[in-house]
């Protein structure tokens, strides 16, 4: 972490709105991105990884400035849109279907970087994985977690963490298998 | 190694993530299978386009209204905490003056008196329990651990 994300986080915590939005805006694209992985909706997702930021805001002082922030920020992020599935789950809609966007808008890579039509249809693909699939990609691709990192934000052994990467793999080659037949 | 356990660590090979003794055997079975040199191929592009992608940086006029939002939820927060203090306490007065002047007015039935009262203390009661249960949530709320993280 720069020393500059240091002061510019110590100044979050003594209250400093404009600091927390060069913050704001340094993981606004990473975290639009990755509530959209979690959530399967980019719509939702911007609200999602807003009101994510809203609430590390509001925790910012239990925050320890000598760690990074986006491993923190992104567990609350975990949360808000864990929250939202559960949310969506009661309501008896179906994930990924529902009434926030067609299948079309859902997996439109958007949000992707230096897009092309291979990674169109790997992200068309990942869009259609089962959430705890989307979420291990996620972790494992997105944000370059290590199995240990990721088994304990998680909470599951590392050989679930091999096993699942394995399953969502899998999967993610056969959707990409059936697209090109 | 057989190649349905081979198949199972290919990923975990791929990541860097194999103990040093398995990754041994894997490499081993990998110079004598050809179909597993196939597959480990096909992965190993699979994981390196997913390694590829990254998520798009917003421009500076999106991320001026991303920020935007967030700023007015803040500042909407501290809106709704103030409006919800105020309205309780005026909610709470008001109610406690209706009470207080029904239950001295000698031609309000005491059958109704004693209901409000019922009432009252059942809300109190409801309050309490709730407030009692979410303290106890708290406790053990995976989130509020993760916020500490």
């Amino acid at each position: 972490m720069s020393e500059n994300e240091t002061a510019l986080l110590e100044r979050c915590r003594d209250g400093d709105k404009d600091a927390f939005g060069f913050v704001v805006k340094k993981y606004a694209g990473r975290a639009s991105g990755a509530a959209c992985l979690l959530l399967g909706c980019p719509h939702e997702a911007l609200d999602a990884s807003q009101e994510a930021f809203v609430r590390a805001w509001r925790n910012i002082r239990r925050f320890n400035t000598a760690s990074p922030f986006y491993p923190w920020y992104s567990a609350i992020l975990r949360n808000v849109c864990k929250s939202r599935l559960r949310r969506r789950a009661r309501r008896r809609t179906v994930a990924l279907t529902d009434g926030h966007g067609d299948s079309s808008s859902n997996s439109d890579p958007v949000l992707l970087a230096e897009r092309n039509e291979r990674r169109d249809a790997l992200w068309r693909g990942v869009m259609k994985l089962s959430d705890p699939f989307r979420e291990i990609i996620l972790m494992k691709h997105f944000q370059e977690m290590s199995y240990k990192g990721i088994a304990a934000a998680l909470g599951i052994p590392i050989g679930t963490v091999m096993s699942r990467l394995h399953s969502a793999r899998r999967a993610l080659r056969e959707t990409l298998a059936g697209e090109v037949s | 190694m057989s190649c349905n356990e081979f198949n199972r660590m290919a990923g975990a090979y791929l990541d860097g993530e194999l103990p040093e003794e398995e990754r041994r055997r894997f490499e081993e079975h990998l110079a004598s299978c050809d179909a597993c040199r196939t597959e480990l191929a096909e992965l190993k592009r699979l994981t390196e386009d997913l390694n590829m992608m990254r998520f798009k940086e917003p421009g500076d006029e999106e991320l001026q209204r991303y920020w935007a939002g967030v700023y007015n939820r803040l500042e909407r927060g501290i809106g709704w905490i103030l409006l919800s203090a105020g309205a309780i306490l005026t909610l709470c007065y008001g109610a406690f003056k209706i009470i207080e002047e029904m239950i001295r007015d000698p031609a309000v039935s005491v059958i109704l008196k004693v209901g409000v009262c019922a009432l009252i203390a059942g809300l109190v009661v409801l309050f309490v329990s709730l407030l009692r249960e979410r303290l106890v949530v708290r406790k053990v709320d995976r989130y509020s651990r993760e916020v500490e993280r």
